[in-house]
């Protein structure tokens, strides 16, 4: 997938309504559930044995950068039941050339950037993830993010320092707040989605 | 301060607490106590670290002694349970104040929450309800904290490693690193986690550690115009928790079938005796069915109210019993364990805000 490089004023592209986003080809990504045994603590696994979670099976992902920026906008379908305690969320995981493990959100010794947006939380946060669930909050390069409920289909765009490389690797993640998924309990990138940014 | 509040480890690690349910009067003088102190910020308005129920009743959060959670027996592991939610804590609505006092409605408005009337619920909801029908009706107060417990599984549910159990046994959280998960609410037994919605993390009683560590005791004990309840290092063999607990065996963990060995104990509550239908005395039957009890705090409390009686009618007989005059605590000091130190005598600037100490 190619970033779209954008000139001029971007900030529209922080809007996941924008007219701008509908000349950036978005790419479908196949999603699947963290694995159940991956999960970090007895208590998850065994609350959740034989409870469906990560349902959700295909988001759609698209990018662009202004040189500085880099946005992410992810589109998926969500069952918009409204649920009073647990909220949609949804993430960005970014290969950053370790070792990494997307399928279960980094790994242990292997952190992986995370910028996560949660449905009524008050700002997005940066995160480095080392498994499901396990994250550590990061204080600089907390990332923005807007979001959008249009009917059943939610999209966000992240956004956040574009960084100097010319390529990206992306994940994303999704938590149905309706299923009480939180934590691990998400649907995650089958596969790294190679970005090309311009 | 005393040598024993500023070294835990010296005097045996795991604080612990004992409320006397035969003093506790459920004023809520502890359940303010703790309000005023710790959670008057955003996002803390339905949150009541301490709380006093009505036994036998709902409580707080709504049912929760049928949420679930605790510790298998077998393997100490935590089991699943539900996540109270907002509505089940209830609370943290408003009142119609000014319509009251200065709408000119006199006579005609009351005081009533601003909040839908149906499925209304509060910290103190179900207050002196209690069971049993007339003239057999009963009820006691029992007030619920976080128990710091010493199998906490709070702790092992929780995934980034939030909470975490101190020296002194106090188990607390890293707000810093808690992603508002809630598997530890989930998984504790006792329900006393409360979320903070506006700020997104678990909040629940932090034993008031800053006092604790200028030697202050915590807000519930020191408050208690009852002199109900007791504080103290449960390994400490000079201390009135050690004695109720472990010596004399009267102070019980609530509900030790959840299996997470609680730090909050409970003298069990003496009870009237029963009226036949001519309105005579049925000495034979506690007006509490024993039962009920046992299924609060296990099979021991048949021990522990005949040990109590046992005094009781010693000290009526003329003798003396260290064990009454201990709960009796003549002296309110006595209560407070090695955390004796006035509050008024700090320098309260050089720790904590001046009006967080009272």
């Amino acid at each position: 997938m190619k970033a779209a490089r954008m000139n001029g004023d971007s900030s529209t592209l922080s809007d996941p309504g924008s007219e701008r986003w509908r000349d950036i080809p978005a790419v479908a990504v196949a999603l699947a559930p963290v694995p159940l045994a991956a999960q970090p603590t007895e208590y998850i696994r065994q609350a959740w044995a034989g409870r469906p979670y990560g349902q959700t099976a295909e988001a759609m992902v698209a990018a662009a950068s202004d040189g500085d920026r880099l946005y992410v906008r992810v589109e998926w379908e969500d069952d918009s039941r409204p649920h009073g305690e647990f909220q949609d969320a949804a993430g960005v995981i970014f290969h950053n050339g370790s070792d990494v493990a997307l399928a279960t959100m980094g790994k242990d010794g292997a952190p992986v950037p995370l910028w996560y947006w949660e449905n009524g939380r008050p700002a997005p946060l940066h995160l480095m993830s080392t498994g499901p669930g396990v994250v550590e909050k990061v204080a600089d390069a907390v990332p923005a993010a807007r979001a959008l409920l249009n009917e059943s289909r939610w999209s966000v765009v992240f956004s956040g320092p574009a960084g100097s490389n010319s390529h990206a690797r992306l994940g994303v993640a999704v938590w149905n707040g309706s299923n009480e998924e939180r934590a691990g309990l998400a649907a995650v990138s089958r596969e790294w989605l190679p970005v090309e940014l311009a | 301060m005393t040598d024993s509040a500023s070294n835990p480890a010296a005097r045996g690690g795991q604080l612990a607490w004992v409320y006397d349910l035969n003093k506790c009067i459920g004023c809520q003088t502890c359940s303010v106590a703790c309000k005023v102190l710790w959670t008057r910020d955003e996002g803390e308005k339905h949150q009541w670290w301490c709380s006093v129920n009505t036994m036998p009743g709902l409580g707080t959060p709504k049912g929760w002694e049928g949420m679930g959670g605790g510790a298998d027996p077998e393997t100490g592991l935590p089991r699943p349970g539900h996540q109270p939610t907002r509505a089940e804590f209830g609370g943290g609505f408003d009142y119609n104040y000014y319509e009251v006092f200065y709408g000119g409605t006199a006579g005609k408005a009351h005081l009533e929450p601003q909040a839908p009337r149906e499925n209304r619920w509060a910290m103190n909801w179900d207050e002196d309800q209690g069971a049993g029908e007339w003239p057999n009706s009963y009820y006691f107060y029992m007030p619920r904290m976080c128990n710091h417990c010493s199998n906490p599984v709070c702790l092992q549910a929780c995934p980034t490693g939030a909470l975490s159990k101190r020296e002194d046994g106090l188990v607390l959280r890293d707000e810093e690193i808690c992603m508002g998960d809630r598997f530890c609410m989930e998984a504790c037994p006792y329900k006393k986690i409360s979320f903070n919605y506006e700020r997104h993390v678990g909040q629940q009683c932090i034993g008031c550690f800053p006092r604790i560590e200028v030697g202050v005791a915590p807000a519930c004990v020191r408050q208690c115009p009852g002199r109900a309840v007791f504080v103290g290092y449960l390994n400490d063999e000079d201390s009135a928790v050690h004695k109720l607990v472990k010596t004399w065996r009267i102070a019980l963990p609530l509900h030790p079938e959840a299996g997470t060995v609680p730090n909050v104990f409970y003298v069990p509550p003496l009870s009237p005796y029963r009226l036949n239908s001519d309105m005579s005395l049925d000495r034979e039957t506690p007006r509490i069915p024993r039962e009920y009890l046992e299924s609060l705090f296990g099979p021991e409390v048949h021990t522990a109210l005949a040990t109590l009686k046992s005094e009781m009618d010693k000290v009526r007989g003329g003798g003396e019993s260290e064990m009454l005059t201990t709960l009796i605590a003549y002296k309110w000091q006595e209560l407070l364990g090695p955390f004796t130190v006035d509050p008024a005598t700090l320098d309260r600037q050089s720790f904590i805000s001046v009006d967080s100490i009272t």
